[in-house]
């Protein structure tokens, strides 16, 4: 095993044991919390894979916006305390079986499966052709993207906005 | 760097282009003339009829668009008369949306939200448009989340009713779980192809040494997204709960442009992906599919699930707009009989289908609407004795029942008839026996209404239900081909025919 397959195994078993807190934890203080261990093992393997530019959007957007965002609703809101938020658990034997039978069939294709295995080729930036790239070939998902923002956010205005009568 | 590419593309793409900005304008119109609530409907239809002359303007010549400078050939976004079929379908249920939504009581009394309405109307159809004509994973991610987002906002438009706001969060998380299903799937199929373009994954799939196991566990789950948008059972759940809270126009546009959409985008994954063009039997109007991904038993079951469920759902409903509701997951069913067939004729029998659907489907929820909004419920037995009270809009309800049915000499009976003779055909004899089957126990629902419409004593006093011009050329106009292509089909199959070409098969 080589040093790059430990930091690899490293940050996943980050992700995978912060993740296993955020939907296990009966305190949404703690979930959020361990949300943050969980994009920032994400964006240690970006880095392992080359992707430079991905691992920092990675950590500017979701780490420093998102989850910041999402740390100030749950600690702003009043009495967030006091009021019982349900976050428990319930169906627990289907759902294992259920997962249980989903995990198998990802094993078993992961293990049988001949991946197309593209090696990380090193760049010394990537910022440049996903510039060019989006600009280029994948000019029409990219002005898109810009749309279903748009309605997004004016859905977001629109459910969150007090009506005025 | 050489661009001209990109610059062609767009000599194809008029018709997105007029739609994004149709989608703007209405945003600026909104935040200018907000007190004139007439001003963004009107603006709507006109912005969809310049639309539709882009649609018909564009040169149908088979081509890729949008591809990369590499291969500008691979392109991301397909034109072909099979897109042009169903952009049709959804551009006339957009635009009769729009026509019912300014009489509609639940829109109109909206308050300061009705902008936001028509605004989001269109940047939900153009997010269908580019479902229907994306041939790349990514692509049709991105589109079905446009549609998806928009319709869920939809769905609460109403928020002061509360059944409406629960509609609208039982389907973002419903949906949200779909979204997340299909993208899993999706990574996996780039994870054995290497591209998001379902060209190049159906030429790297027809080299073979694929593990079965994996290939059919993508397909499930990218299956399982799409077949949420046609609410296909086992993911029928939400359509019920969605379809009764929504406001009746989003639920017509849900039942009929939305689910067009999801149709065309599976037909079009399925059959460029999974379609064996190396075979030595290879014919284009009978589609070969590769061996280990042998997905037609896959679609006939569920597509049984999902009529019996339907049906039998809707016999035991007392609200109308449910009974619809699971009446339009029956219909969903007897549609994906249709893709079973894999050739040519299953799909003509779909597109038939589809076009009489939109007249049939959309006319009965738009008088279910009229009268709702007038006696202000939806319950059945609030509809005794109405057809000597409101006797245009009854006898007209009864015509668009009849013919969801499919008893001749409605349209409904040429889409059945085209159905089920395409199944018989290719010797799929006990599919089309539990879909001849379950048109018989749709019956039993329809005709209730009818039979508490005319033969019951009205339960309620004098109720009068004035009628604008308006709504009564809508009515006529939504009458007219449920009657004319029961009778004069001929065009409507030729041109079926012509649209079936799903570009390189």
């Amino acid at each position: 095993m080589q040093l790059y397959d430990i930091i690899f195994y490293l940050f996943a078993l980050i992700t995978l044991a912060s993740a296993l807190i955020v939907v296990s934890s009966k305190n949404i203080v703690y979930s959020a919390f361990s949300l943050l261990f969980t994009f920032f093992g994400v964006a240690g393997i970006y880095v392992l894979l080359n992707a430079d530019f991905i691992a920092v959007v990675q950590l500017i957007v979701y780490v420093g916006g998102i989850l910041i965002l999402i740390i100030f609703g749950v600690m702003l809101t009043s009495k967030i305390t006091d009021v019982q938020i349900k976050s428990e658990s319930i169906q627990i034997l289907p759902a294992t079986i259920a997962v249980g039978i989903f995990a198998g069939i990802l094993t078993a294709s992961l293990l049988k499966t001949d991946w197309r295995v593209a090696f990380p080729a090193s760049h010394d930036q990537t910022i440049f052709t996903i510039g060019r790239q989006l600009i280029t070939g994948y000019v029409l998902p990219f002005e898109l993207a810009g749309i279903v923002l748009l309605i997004a956010l004016i859905g977001s205005v629109m459910i969150a906005r007090k009506e005025r009568s | 760097m050489d661009l001209t590419y990109i610059w062609n593309s767009l000599t194809y793409f008029q018709a997105e282009i007029a739609l994004s900005i149709v989608f703007v304008l209405l945003l600026l119109l909104d935040l200018f003339f907000k007190k004139t609530k007439y001003l963004l409907p009107i603006v709507s239809v006109i912005g969809f009829a310049v639309v539709g002359y882009f649609i018909f303007s564009t040169p149908t010549s088979d081509a890729l668009i949008f591809g990369t400078r590499e291969n500008p050939n691979l392109g991301m976004v397909v034109v072909d008369n099979f897109a042009l079929f169903f952009k049709i379908i959804i551009l006339l249920s957009t635009t009769f949306t729009v026509l019912f939504s300014i009489s509609s009581k639940e829109i109109v009394g909206s308050g300061e939200f009705h902008g936001e309405y028509y605004v989001l109307l269109a940047g939900m159809t153009l997010g269908m448009f580019i479902m229907v004509s994306t041939v790349d994973l990514l692509l049709m991610y991105l589109a079905i989340e446009m549609v998806s987002i928009s319709s869920y906002i939809l769905a609460g438009f109403t928020r002061k009713v509360s059944r409406s706001s629960e509609a609208s969060l039982k389907y973002i998380i419903f949906g949200a779980v779909a979204s997340g299903t299909m993208l899993y799937g999706i990574s996996i199929l780039y994870g054995i192809a290497g591209s998001t373009n379902i060209y190049a994954i159906n030429a790297i799939l027809s080299y073979g040494n694929v593990s079965t196991l994996t290939m059919v566990f993508a397909g499930l789950l990218i299956i399982t997204g799409l077949g949420f948008k046609i609410s296909m059972a086992p993911f029928h759940f939400w359509t019920p709960d969605v379809y009764e809270g929504a406001p009746i126009t989003i639920t017509g546009l849900l039942s009929v442009a939305s689910k067009a959409a999801g149709f065309a985008i599976l037909i079009r994954f399925l059959k460029i992906s999974f379609v064996d063009v190396t075979a030595t039997n290879f014919q284009s109007s009978s589609w070969v599919i590769f061996d280990f991904f042998d997905w037609t038993e896959i679609i006939a079951i569920l597509s049984v699930l999902t009529m019996t469920l339907g049906n039998l759902a809707a016999l035991w409903q007392d609200n109308l707009k449910r009974m619809l509701a699971y009446s339009s997951i029956a219909h969903a069913g007897y549609m994906l009989m249709g893709v079973v067939i894999i050739d040519n004729n299953g799909l003509i029998a779909v597109l038939i289908y589809f076009f009489i659907y939109l007249f049939m489907n959309l006319g009965a929820f738009f008088v279910l609407m009229l009268i709702s909004d007038k006696i202000g419920s939806e319950e059945m037995d609030d509809f005794n004795g109405l057809g000597y009270k409101a006797p245009l809009l009854c006898v007209s309800f009864t015509i668009f029942l009849i013919s969801l049915t499919g008893i001749p000499p409605t349209a409904g009976f040429i889409g059945k008839l085209y159905l089920f003779s395409a199944l018989i055909q290719t010797n799929w004899i006990w599919l089309a026996v539990v879909g001849v089957i379950n048109s018989v126990i749709s019956l039993y629902y329809y005709v209730r209404v009818v039979r508490n419409m005319f033969l019951k004593e009205s339960s309620t006093g004098e109720v009068q239900i004035p009628l604008s011009w308006l709504n009564v050329a809508l009515v006529i106009i939504l009458l007219a081909p449920t009657l004319i292509l029961g009778i004069y089909f001929q065009p409507l199959v030729e041109y079926a025919q012509k649209s079936v070409m799903i570009l390189g098969f």
